[in-house]
């Protein structure tokens, strides 16, 4: 059996998080199209999550 | 020709070689999920025409963020560390298409039409390939691919039909991503190749998925009243 890299779980489960929240959070804002201050408010928090992404593994 | 099929536990098992070709398939591979959302989320996601279109940016970058997740966590498990590719600037990637930054509409639509096609052309590749584990996770990948193409052709109709400025810019950037796809399929006559397929890796020769990919998208083209591109000008890898 070959000798996991390390961080594998850790990296997979911070990628599964951030991965749901931002379902989650479009989940939300395609069922509320109609209020702007919703959808508004989504569409930041997805770039926050999506910030941290771009950010890299540092 | 490879019949075998691997599981995890028996890879140490294996010829040195195909671990090695593995390792750097499954490597290019994250480097292609997450090289997406790295060249269209920063200006996309706030210029997408309307909010439910940001929130599909969003989604669909989330999904291809699940599918490197997938991709690190089969090279995890065998002890390939893939996590660079994360932070590895745009003008590093192991593929010309993802070097540079999407910054039109045009240029996202026609991406998820023709990009993301090429995408599930390579995912295609090892669906029946030799190491199980990989043959697992591709089910959800793929048919969530096909959502990004159906998306982009969409959009790209959609831009089409909105007068002949706009179908000129939608013209350009199909020129644009047109020599970038064909590029994606690699050198013909690879030896590379040869051994993959050698391996049970992949299926196909370079050339042979890449005149495939022609002959779907061509027609495709053709009946969206697109200009087919030259397929040698700009080339790189013929």
């Amino acid at each position: 059996m070959p000798e996991r890299a390390p961080n594998t779980e850790r990296l997979d489960e911070h990628l599964l998080e951030i991965v749901h929240a931002l379902h989650g959070a479009v989940r939300q804002g395609v069922s509320h199209t109609d209020d702007a201050k919703i959808t508004d408010r989504v569409i930041e928090d997805c770039k926050k999550l999506l910030d941290v992404i771009m950010a890299g593994n540092e | 020709m490879y019949t075998e099929k691997i599981e995890l536990k028996d890879l140490d098992k294996t010829d040195p070689e195909y671990r090695d070709l593995l390792g750097r398939v499954l490597a290019i591979q994250a480097d292609c999920e997450i090289g997406g959302p790295h060249l269209y989320v920063e200006k996309m996601l706030p210029a997408a025409p309307t909010k439910l279109d940001q929130l599909i940016v969003a989604r669909t970058a989330a999904e291809e963020i699940d599918h490197f997740r997938k991709v690190a966590r089969v090279a995890g498990d065998m002890g390939v560390d893939v996590s660079f590719v994360l932070s590895q600037p745009n003008e590093k990637r192991f593929v010309d298409a993802f070097r540079g930054l999407i910054t039109t509409w045009e240029d996202n639509a026609v991406f998820g039409f023709l990009i993301d096609r090429v995408g599930r052309y390579q995912l295609e590749e090892f669906s029946d390939c030799s190491y199980l584990p990989l043959q697992r996770i591709l089910p959800d990948i793929v048919t969530e691919e096909l959502g990004h193409i159906e998306y982009g052709y969409n959009k790209t109709c959609e831009l089409l039909s909105k007068g002949d400025e706009q179908r000129e810019r939608v013209q350009r950037a199909i020129d644009y991503w047109y020599v970038r796809a064909l590029d994606m399929f690699g050198h013909s006559g690879s030896k590379r190749a040869e051994r993959y397929i050698f391996w049970g890796l992949k299926r196909r020769a370079n050339e042979q998925a890449r005149e495939d990919y022609i002959r779907e998208v061509n027609p495709i083209l053709t009946s969206m009243g697109i200009r087919i591109p030259d397929p040698i000008k700009g080339r790189r890898f013929i």
